[in-house]
Parts: structure tokens; C-alpha cells; sequence
């Protein structure tokens, strides 16, 4: 569904992703891990448009969106969340979801005026079921800058379902929560691949990663050491190697 | 006490069309975290195209003001390209600077036009004032003030009612995250640079018509007025915008009744001087160095 080719990006003289090729397929949560420093939020912002692509190509369905802008990439379905909380901290908790779904509405309805001026009637009921998914039903008045840590974390994943991607690209999504939200978290995942979504998952809390993802790719200096299922990359010299910096036979 | 409630009433229908300006002004601030300095000079040029075509064919006054705002949206649009859009990934600065030099060729293109400086302007209608009591109101400064108050409801059912209020807004809000949720940056600071630029055109017809006269100077008066209201109110804030021009309106009016019309414009930049020592932020201004505060700590 997602095909990375020998994607490279360099800042200057650093190669913070350097020639990476991944295939993420349809309907399976795959996994991008590494140390610190490895490009794997490098990797989200290339696919998602942020910043122009050194080298390389990615191709979404089939469809080349290498130099496409962030909005492109959202028209073609595929919707992120950050690893640093980005909200519209003034517009109430069902407005930041109006405001996805709108990008629906760009590629569904022809006329200009209805695109640019049709009212809200109606799009606050439809945020209903995501509110629902996501526990906060009963905060949908609330402004989205008042919430606590873990609810802010909730909505941008609702935010981002509400643009009804076909692919989500989750940056560190359970960075800062407390195992029972991890836990929580786990079992949203796992339902939203029951939905048929693919995602990518980037994460460095391993009971999530493991526990979740089908398949799962390692990255360290922005190249892929390693790929394969969750068991076959906990039993990985290289990786053991790349996060404990040893071999790993000292704990055989 | 009558004179003073006399000039409240005088300075509110004189500050709505400030706060016309105002308005306009902080759109575009808010969207875009930039001054557009020529946005006075394009309402200028705007209503010397209204000039133009009284001068050329006698039209009425619908047909004036229609080309008055049609001609401050595609000036205003030609400066959006130029300072803003064009050098978008440049410094904030660089856009204001050009804002400037185009301010400068729009008034050098008015004087080659228009070499006679100062052309009569129709006036919407001449009527007796009314009397209300001990007071009296200019039919024109009434029709002002409703103008002005129907133009603001309608923007803000636009910005809180619609699809495209709702977009400038989280704009406004967080321009990165907008982008990632699909909105495409470029076309709505277009529309809200449009649509400032018609609130202007509306709120320039309105001035140069109560004045029945307009010169090139109209701009550099326009972009003043427009501004020291933005800053009493507080950059980026609407309701600031209009607050901020009603009571620049009513300060100019009190010291025009009491101290004479040479002060008006001296009142006017003490009472900016004023805030920008004690509030700098302006009445509404807490509002955006809180949002600015909350984007910093999100980096």
C-alpha cells in the first residue's frame, strides 16, 4: 500500500534517512523502531510532506506522492498524528474534528460555495461516533487546549481518523502515558485494524510495539538494520546490538 | 454633558468605519502573522476607481461603491501575490518592507492618473440631519454605523458559521497543524486577503463618500486609522478590532469638540502612545500572547 524506494534525506552533511526501502501492506499495523536519532520521525515527515525528499520515491497506491504537499498527501489518505501535541487549542474538541473532515468534503462535493461556505449543521453530529471511539463524548464542547495530557493524546487520534484515512501515521502516539493508557491504546489500535486501517506505527514503548504490530522494521543511523515479525526482531543480534551497544552475548 | 454624549455618538459612527479597517487589518494579521501596510493605499486605489467611473459615466452610487470595493479586492489581491504569497518563506519583515514600496507605486500610480490630487467623490445621499431630542444625527454617519454593524455580524457568521471561517481560524491557530489536516495554507490566506479587502472597500466607500472628496492621501490616512485601532484593540483580535476602532472614533471626536480639529490627530497618537506603554498588548491582546505562548511551548 505504502512503498518507501532507497528514500534519502540529508541536512547538510547529516543523512538522517539514508537509501531505506519499506513495504507496509494493506490492513497491517507495521511497526518503525530505532534509537534516538535513527530517522524514523524523519521518515514520517518525508511520506507526510514536510520537507522535500533528498532522494528516493514514495509511492501510495501506486500512486507517486514523493513531492506531494502535506494537504495532497491528507486528500490521498493518509493522516498522522505528531509526536509533539499539535492542536487547535482555541476551537472546541469537536471543532478539531470538524476541521479534518473537511478535508473529506473537498474531494466529495464539486461546487465552490458549497466547499467554502456551507454550514455547520450537520458536521456536529457526525463527530459523534469518533468522540465516542476516542472517550470524549462528554468533553465534545470543551476547548481542546483545556483537556489533560491523555485526552489531547486521544482527540489528535480521533483528529486524524476524522479526515477518514485509508493509511495513519502515528509519531510516538504513547509517548508520556502511564501503562494503563498504553493498555488503552493497544486495544484502540487493535480495533481500528479490525476496521481494515493501516497503519504505521512509530513508537519507542516496546510492550506496545510488540504487542500490536504484524510486522516490524528497525532503523539505526537512518538505514534499515532489520525487518521481520515481532519475534524475529527481539531475537536479532543486530538490533540488540544497535539498542544495548553490545553484541548481546554477554546475556546469553 | 449633552455636547459629550453628543460627541460619544459622533466618535461611534465615526469610529465604525475605523473599525472597518481595523478588521480588515487583523485578518490578515492573524492569518498570516504579518502587517500589510499597502492595505490603506489599496482601498485608496479602489476608490479612485469608483472616482473614475462617476467621472467617466455619472453612475449612481450602487455602481460606485460596487466598483470602489471591486478595485480595493484586486488591488488587494496584487499585493497578496507580490509582498506576501511570493515571498512567503521569507522573514516577516520582508513582507512588510514590500508592502511599503508597493504603498509607494500605488500612490506614484494614482498621481500620473489622477494629476489634479484632490476629485469630488458623490456623496451616498444628502439629507437633513435628524433630530433625536437634545441630539442629532448626519443621515450619512446613521447609514455608516448600520453598514458597518451588518457587515461585522455577517463576518462573523462567516468565521463561525462556515466551512472557511472555521479553516481561517484554525489557521490563524496553528498554521502547521492546519496544514497536516488537509488545508491548503495558500488558498485561505487568498480568501481572507479578499475578503479584508472588501471589508476595506466597503468601510473606504463609506468614508470617502461621507467626505465627497478623495485624494491619494486617502491611503496613508486609511492604513494609520486602520492600524492605531488594531493596536488599541490588540493585534489578531476581532473584537479587538472593533473596540479598538470605536474608541479611537470617540476619542477623535471628543478632542475635536474640545480642543479644536487641529488635535485630532495629536489625541490620536497620544492615546496610542498611551497603550503602548501601559498595555502594549492592547484591550484584547492577552488572547494572542497566550496563543503565541501555548505555540512556543509546543516546539
Amino acid at each position: 500500500m505504502l512503498e518507501l524506494k532507497s528514500l534519502s534525506k540529508h541536512f547538510g552533511g547529516v543523512r538522517a534517512v539514508d537509501g531505506l526501502g519499506l513495504e507496509v501492506r494493506e490492513g497491517e499495523i507495521f511497526g518503525l523502531i530505532g534509537p534516538n536519532g535513527s530517522g524514523k520521525s524523519t521518515t514520517v515527515n518525508l511520506i507526510c510532506g514536510v520537507f522535500p525528499v533528498t532522494a528516493g520515491e514514495i509511492r501510495f497506491e501506486g500512486r507517486d506522492i514523493t513531492h506531494a504537499q502535506p494537504h495532497v498527501c491528507l486528500a490521498a489518505g493518509i493522516a498522522r498524528t505528531f509526536q509533539n501535541i499539535r492542536l487547535f487549542g482555541h476551537l472546541s474538541v469537536w471543532q478539531n474534528l470538524w476541521v479534518a473532515q473537511n478535508a473529506l468534503a473537498d474531494r466529495k462535493s464539486a461546487g465552490f460555495v458549497k466547499r467554502w461556505f456551507s454550514g455547520s449543521a450537520r458536521a456536529r453530529d457526525e463527530t459523534g461516533a469518533l468522540l465516542e471511539f476516542a472517550g470524549l463524548a462528554a468533553k465534545a464542547d470543551d476547548l481542546a487546549g483545556n483537556l489533560s495530557f491523555g485526552e489531547q493524546r486521544r482527540l489528535e487520534l480521533a483528529r486524524a481518523l476524522a479526515a477518514k484515512p485509508k493509511m495513519l501515521l502515528l509519531d510516538e502516539p504513547a509517548a508520556g502515558m502511564n501503562m494503563e493508557e498504553v493498555g488503552q491504546l493497544r486495544e484502540r489500535l487493535g480495533a481500528l485494524r479490525e476496521d481494515g486501517k493501516t497503519i504505521l506505527l512509530v513508537e519507542h514503548v516496546m510492550e506496545l510495539v510488540m504487542g500490536v504490530t504484524d510486522r516490524i522494521a528497525v532503523l539505526n543511523f537512518g538505514q534499515k538494520i532489520a525487518e521481520g515479525t515481532p519475534d524475529e526482531i527481539q531475537n536479532d543480534p543486530l538490533v540488540r546490538e544497535a539498542y544495548l551497544g553490545t553484541s548481546g552475548q554477554g546475556d546469553a | 454633558m449633552v455636547d459629550f454624549i453628543q460627541n460619544c455618538f459622533d466618535g461611534v459612527m465615526l469610529g465604525s468605519s475605523y473599525a472597518l479597517l481595523a478588521i480588515g487589518f487583523t485578518l490578515i494579521f492573524g492569518v498570516m502573522r504579518r502587517l500589510n501596510l499597502s492595505y490603506g493605499p489599496s482601498i485608496m486605489l479602489g476608490a479612485f476607481v469608483g472616482t473614475l467611473i462617476f467621472l467617466e459615466f455619472r453612475a449612481g452610487s450602487l455602481a460606485i461603491a460596487a466598483a470602489t470595493v471591486l478595485g480595493a479586492v484586486l488591488v488587494g489581491i496584487y499585493v497578496e501575490r507580490l509582498c506576501f504569497w511570493a515571498i512567503r518563506r521569507g522573514a516577516a519583515v520582508a513582507s512588510m518592507v514590500s508592502s511599503f514600496a508597493i504603498w509607494m507605486q500605488l500612490e506614484e500610480l494614482v498621481t500620473v492618473v489622477f494629476p489634479d490630487r484632490t476629485y469630488p467623490f458623490p456623496p451616498l445621499m444628502e439629507a437633513e440631519p435628524i433630530d433625536f431630542g437634545p441630539f442629532f444625527f448626519k443621515v450619512e454617519n446613521l447609514v455608516m454605523f448600520a453598514c458597518a454593524a451588518a457587515l461585522t455580524v455577517a463576518l462573523h457568521l462567516t468565521l463561525y458559521r462556515t466551512r472557511f471561517g472555521l479553516r481561517l481560524r484554525a489557521v490563524s491557530e496553528n498554521p502547521d497543524a492546519a496544514r497536516y489536516m488537509g488545508i491548503n495554507i495558500a488558498a485561505v490566506t487568498f480568501f481572507a486577503f479578499a475578503l479584508a479587502s472588501a471589508i476595506g472597500g466597503v468601510a473606504g466607500y463609506l468614508i470617502v463618500s461621507a467626505d465627497a472628496q478623495i485624494t491619494p492621501l486617502f491611503g496613508l490616512w486609511a492604513t494609520f486609522k486602520g492600524l492605531i485601532a488594531m493596536m488599541l484593540g490588540g493585534m489578531g483580535s476581532i473584537p479587538g478590532a472593533i473596540l479598538g476602532g470605536l474608541l479611537l472614533g470617540v476619542v477623535e471626536a471628543q478632542s475635536i469638540w474640545y480642543l479644536g480639529t487641529e488635535y485630532r490627530d495629536l489625541c490620536a497618537y497620544a492615546l496610542l502612545f498611551l497603550f503602548l506603554v501601559f498595555r502594549p498588548g492592547g484591550l484584547f491582546g492577552h488572547a494572542l500572547a497566550e496563543r503565541e505562548r501555548l505555540a512556543l511551548r509546543r516546539v
